[in-house]
């Protein structure tokens, strides 16, 4: 053991630099976005945290997570490989699986299994031997794959229909946590994370960043290739039977929609699509994170426009964090050592108080539906989002109490942030002082807005009892 | 055998080829007249045999005597080597057709015959005289590869090559290649524009949507054409910022766009997602099939896309601004050093994208005379088809917009002969994804890693 001198500047830095090289900043805005969304998630709607609930989402989820790992592992052997065929991919192995079912073939559950993971594997098998004999860029090689595919898809079951094999039946309804669908995804999970260790992994991602260095240094480029190929093809094959699981049926144009997803899921982890970056962790995150979104909207009863709004908050929530990333450099010259499963266990103890909470307070004071009147009331939309219980007077009046004093700590912890950065950026010629200038006034706004809705609560409780009584 | 031997072996081969199509020929035509099978028999192996003698023995007498003394290899392996794909290709189409003839009944006829005839044609000349042109191979090929197309349709389809179907062939391929100018010049820079197809449909909504309101319809023409080049230039900057992402920066705005303007146009209606109104006249006789142009009868979006391409041609030629976009697409590196700003042309080029786009979409509003969100969706990768069949490298730096014109016009031929023939639209989608890979592999290959070392 030896012990460092910590005022020593050259010791001191090493140090920072060897832990920074374990360090992965890029997981900062998956693991930021998931916490996040998982508060505002758990606290519309509670019951998300439900046996029932974390089954549901399991079901809904794994899918587009598996998907997601089956792009990953393309995408990091580099030259742009972003695989847009995997949604028809996933759709050819569920239509195929279906129809051969109905067919009276494929009845065992390993046979399945097999069935669905060589498919994709042959497949992905093809699509390397294509990018490294033929030499065609591999985007133009998934863009052939996807409208082959999607096509052919059709050719084979023309409109949604078949059954999944009968033991899958009852993996869709997702009544429990612990259902095979969560193994799945565990051992997958499990699988690639034992991959890592290999000095397969090392070549890959060497490979990835830099094909040429690779080949120099006597990496095997072209069985790396095709191993990641495979690998992604055993992915897109479980990620088709969770998919089957999921509607228990053949659908030919369902699988289609989630290339799209998957590759929005892939960059929301934190992956680099030119190659060389990506893992499970900030992969599985980003799917996550894409089911949330969906989730909280849907605790929003936005009507006719649910959909629109969803693919809007994919979009901006997407371009967001993408131009967040551009933050990281800036946030490593502070922080040297970012360590994520230290940020991940600090965030998910507040969260974890965030669903305690949900889950106890809100029994205690008696939920509501999550349902919000009108189509799109903009005032419930943006003063009523996060709390969904009725508070009974008691609380109200506590709340009420405390609303001035919040209101004191807010304007002051902010008039503290604010001179702090406006002296400590004065000097400098940057747009820092305008930035805190604009998000002091946003919270500033905000904590108005909580005294405002305060006051009309307290004014308003009496009118609406008493048309109430009225009616 | 002497002679034989002094023969260079790509004149060998392609003696041989000639000599194939020649006897294919010949057993064409005896089958058309009703010959006896012996007969034909008889007459190909004499015809193939002759004419390869009489190859060799002409070609012969002319050949130099070049040193065919090759090290270790023979001369008919390494003919082997240099020319096993072409002639696999070959043995494959021809297995294909041989095939195809045993099984389907009435599949062997004269036409059929003579398409692939044409088709061995194509494949010979591309290998041969395309390598005469290096730098416009992709064009050579497509213009072959549509001639091609073109008239194995016109002899197989009833009405294939009349003036209403070559003017509605025009009409698509003007849509598409109006929507593709704009991924052609961002991939020309080496990005991609994949929110496209949302800018179509957002356009196509918003500019019924601002109709209905009692919005002028030109102004609201232009309102809607503006909005869309401010998207592009947002989708620019973007992109410019987070180098290397403009595949997931131009979805991600895709997906923003059409839901906002979804959203927008749905407040206060009951329709979500469709949108209902009138369409001015001049709109819809601006891309209607029966439109006319200054009293001609060919609707005036096919003058308009015309017009355009040979702007964008010559401009990509002849101005400096286009050969600066040439200049980044290669290096962007020297081109910084030259004082181009890189930011500008990123910007320029997606504006010019999201304009194009709303273009379109206000033209696809004319062609169907109804609001669709959905209208644009299978821009999403025929634009990007439309770029790489012409030959346009999406990593930047070579093609131009002339190479997507025959892109397009090779799309769209290829879509309305498999319509011709019968095939529904996920055949027609399947077989276009078997086909642009080959077309592609044509002339887009990189080279090998260790020639880039």
């Amino acid at each position: 053991m030896t012990v460092m001198a910590p005022n020593t500047p050259s010791l001191a830095g090493n140090a920072a630099e060897a832990q920074g090289g374990r360090s992965n900043p890029f997981l900062l805005m998956p693991i930021t976005l998931f916490f996040a969304l998982l508060a505002f998630a758990v606290l519309r709607s509670p019951n998300l945290m439900t046996s029932t609930g974390i089954g549901a989402a399991i079901i809904v989820a794994t899918p587009l997570i598996m998907a997601t790992y089956a792009l990953m592992a393309s995408v990091i052997a580099g030259r742009g490989t972003v695989d847009l065929s995997i949604g028809p991919l996933i759709g050819f192995i569920n239509v195929t699986l279906v129809q051969l079912h109905g067919a009276g073939l494929l009845e065992n559950p390993i046979a399945v299994f097999l069935y669905a993971m060589a498919a994709g594997a042959l497949y992905q098998f093809l699509f390397a031997l294509i990018v490294i004999y033929v030499r065609v860029q591999p985007i133009i090689v998934s863009l052939s794959g996807y409208l082959a595919l999607s096509g052919i898809n059709l050719v084979i079951l023309p409109r949604p229909g078949g059954m999944a094999p009968p033991f899958m039946a009852e993996w869709g309804y997702g009544t429990t946590i612990f259902s095979p669908i969560l193994f799945i995804l565990l051992i997958a999970s499990a699988a690639w994370l034992l991959f890592t260790a290999t000095a397969f992994y090392t070549h890959l991602r060497l490979m990835g960043s830099d094909e040429r260095a690779a080949y120099t240094s006597g990496v095997p480029i072209t069985t790396v290739r095709i191993g990641a190929h495979l690998i992604s093809g055993c992915f897109a094959g479980l990620a088709a039977i969770c998919f089957t699981a999921l509607i228990s049926s053949g659908d030919p144009s369902q699988g289609t929609t989630y290339t799209l997803i998957a590759v929005t899921a892939l960059v929301l982890g934190g992956a680099s699509l030119a190659g060389g970056r990506g893992g499970v962790f900030g992969s599985a995150l980003g799917a996550v994170n894409l089911y949330l979104i969906t989730f909280c909207l849907s605790t929003f009863n936005f009507g006719a426009v649910q959909s629109f709004v969803t693919n809007l908050a994919y979009g901006t929530i997407l371009v967001a964090s993408l131009l967040l990333t551009l933050l990281i450099p800036v946030i490593q010259r502070r922080i040297r050592n970012f360590s994520p499963l230290l940020y991940f266990v600090a965030l998910s103890v507040i969260v974890l108080g965030v669903i305690l909470h949900a889950t106890f307070d809100y029994a205690a004071l008696g939920t509501v539906g999550a349902t919000l009147p009108g189509a799109l009331d903009m005032q419930a939309a943006l003063v009523g989002p996060l709390e969904i219980a009725t508070l009974d007077p008691a609380t109200e009046a506590l709340r009420l109490q405390a609303a001035p004093l919040v209101f004191g700590a807010v304007v002051l912890a902010v008039v503290a942030v604010f001179l702090r950065l406006a002296i400590g950026q004065s000097s400098r010629n940057s747009i820092g002082p305008a930035v805190a200038v604009i998000l002091a006034s946003l919270v500033l706004a905000g904590a108005w807005l909580m005294m405002r809705e305060a006051q009309t609560s307290q004014t308003g409780q009496p009118e609406a009892t008493a048309s109430e009584g009225d009616g | 055998m002497d002679m034989l031997a002094k023969l260079s072996l790509p004149a060998r081969i392609l003696g041989l080829a000639i000599g194939i199509v020649l006897t294919v020929i010949g057993i064409g035509f005896g089958f058309a007249q009703g010959v006896s099978v012996q007969i034909i028999i008889l007459a190909a192996i004499a015809t193939m045999a002759s004419f390869t003698w009489a190859w060799g023995f002409v070609l012969g007498q002319f050949a130099q005597g070049e040193s065919t003394t090759a090290d270790g290899i023979s001369p008919l392996r390494r003919a082997w080597m240099a020319y096993r794909w072409p002639l696999l290709g070959l043995a494959l189409i021809l297995l294909a057709f041989i095939v195809l003839s045993l099984t389907v009944e009435g599949f062997f006829n004269i036409w059929n015959i003579i398409s692939l005839i044409i088709l061995l044609v194509i494949l010979i000349l591309t290998r041969t005289l395309g390598r005469q042109f290096q730098l416009n191979r992709s064009a050579f090929i497509g213009i072959m590869v549509l001639a091609g197309l073109f008239s194995v349709g016109s002899m197989n389809i009833e009405g294939f090559a009349s003036g209403n179907n070559i003017k509605s062939m025009l009409l698509f391929a003007s849509f598409l290649g109006i929507a593709s100018i704009g991924q052609t010049l961002v991939a020309l820079l080496g990005g991609l524009d994949l929110s496209i197809p949302f800018v179509i449909g957002a356009a196509n909504v918003g500019l019924l949507y601002l109709m209905g309101l009692g919005v002028p319809p030109w102004l609201a023409t232009l309102i809607v054409l503006g909005i869309g080049a401010i998207l592009g230039a947002i989708n620019g900057l973007l992109s410019y910022k987070l180098q290397g992402q403009a595949l997931i920066v131009t979805l991600g705005t895709g997906f923003a766009i059409s839901g906002g303007v979804q959203i927008i146009t749905s407040i206060g209606s009951a329709y979500s997602g469709n949108v209902f109104g009138t369409v001015p006249a001049w709109l819809s006789n601006l891309s209607a099939m029966n439109g006319s142009t200054f009293g001609l009868p060919f609707p005036p979006v096919i003058a308009i896309w015309v017009v355009i391409a040979l702007i964008l041609i010559l401009g990509l030629r002849l101005t400096v601004y286009g050969r600066f976009l040439y200049a980044l697409g290669v290096n962007r590196t020297s081109a910084s050093r030259l004082m181009i700003s890189e930011m500008r042309y990123w910007v320029t080029m997606y504006t010019l994208s999201g304009f194009f786009a709303a273009l379109t979409g206000s033209l696809l509003l004319g062609w169907s005379g109804g609001g669709f969100i959905g209208v644009g969706d299978q821009y999403l990768f025929l634009t990007l088809a439309a770029v790489v069949v012409g030959g346009t490298s999406l990593l930047g730096g070579a093609g131009g917009y002339g190479f997507t014109v025959i892109g397009v016009l090779v799309l769209q031929v290829l879509s309305s002969f498999l319509v011709g023939i019968g095939l529904d639209f996920k055949w027609q989608q399947f077989i276009f994804g078997l086909l642009i890979l080959p077309m592609v592999a044509l002339y887009a290959r990189s080279p090998h890693i260790r020639t880039q070392i």
